[in-house]
């Protein structure tokens, strides 16, 4: 009844959390490249992602969830991304006194 | 149809159980949200403050408690694992590995703290700071140091302060758990609330994976 409750075998977290300590380190090397502010900054979230959603993904058990709990997370991540770009449409285009 | 009996049954949905509490987590990623889009704000009006400032955060530090953190959430997953197969003994030294892996990490962070103490850098009240126990760093005055550092530093406290104060929710709840799995009540057959608890504390876990490069690899 619950295709949720199939067990799995120690080795696929194993492997995704090899993956999450190889992205950390290399999050710690990359951020000594003088690639300017912006670039290193966006590398350094760009990384952060993948390892959230590799936490999300396999740790969290979304791969085995029905379709609602994914339709829940792009709902979640739109309505977060639509703060930040309004925010930022607002803040970047104010004259500051 | 009189005299059929309606059959009460104790019904319990695990799976809208679950859809709940991941909306109750989407509720804690707001609240940090909202600490995000601040340091976003500062970080683009103070980027050489923030960079300045970043700088007295100890990278090693960081990244050690970021494995830290990874580690228990695998030994989560684990301890999950071994109980929905029915090895309760390792599930249980698995979520006390986790607990201990929880500790660990506040343990270090303390000392972090405590070093910034040390250096007159801490979160200060407004009654604090009538009293004269404000520090001369954070408070208008000579000594002060750039606005943008002293909200760096703020920003810092209060984030990873309401991080830590997470992970001591999600480690008293793991003891919880291995009360109850030790009595019975949490076994291979009704395993739920370990779930849960996994969840919340993988949650703890991406919220630290942001806030590790923001804090730590800024510089």
């Amino acid at each position: 009844m619950n295709t949720h409750e199939q067990t799995q075998s120690p080795r696929l977290p194993i492997i995704v959390f090899a993956a999450l300590i190889l992205l950390t380190i290399s999050t710690v090397l990359l951020s000594g490249l003088d690639v300017g502010n912006t670039t290193s900054l966006l590398i350094a979230m760009a990384v952060a992602s993948m390892k959230a959603g590799l936490v999300l993904y396999f740790f969290m058990h979304l791969n085995h969830e029905p379709l609602i709990f994914k339709l829940f997370l792009g709902v979640a991540f739109f309505t977060l991304l639509a703060i930040f770009v309004l925010t930022f449409s607002d803040y970047s285009f104010r004259v500051l006194a | 149809m009189t005299d059929q009996v309606l059959a009460v049954e104790h019904h319990h949905d695990e799976v809208g159980t679950r859809l709940g509490f991941w909306l109750f987590l989407y509720t804690e990623l707001f609240l940090f949200a909202a600490f995000f889009l601040v340091y976003a704000v500062y970080r683009s009006s103070h980027l050489e403050d923030f960079k300045l400032a970043a700088e007295n955060l100890n990278t090693t530090i960081g990244a050690v408690n970021t494995v830290i953190l990874l580690t228990s959430s695998l030994t989560m997953v684990l301890s999950l694992d071994a109980l929905k197969k029915g090895s309760v003994k390792l599930a249980k030294i698995l979520l006390l590995a986790t607990v201990t892996l929880g500790v660990t990490f506040l343990i270090i962070k303390g000392f972090e703290w405590g070093a910034k103490f040390d250096h007159h850098i801490f979160l200060q009240t407004a009654k604090g700071i009538a009293a004269g126990q404000g520090s001369p760093l954070l408070t208008p005055g000579e000594e002060m140091l750039p606005v943008g550092q002293v909200l760096f530093f703020g920003l810092y406290f209060v984030m990873t302060g309401t991080h830590a104060l997470h992970i001591i929710i999600g480690a008293t709840w793991m003891l919880i758990v291995y009360f109850w799995i030790s009595k019975g009540s949490i076994n291979p057959e009704n395993h739920g609330v370990l779930e849960r608890c996994g969840l919340y504390w993988h949650l703890v876990d991406v919220i630290w994976i942001f806030l590790f490069p923001l804090y730590y690899l800024v510089a």
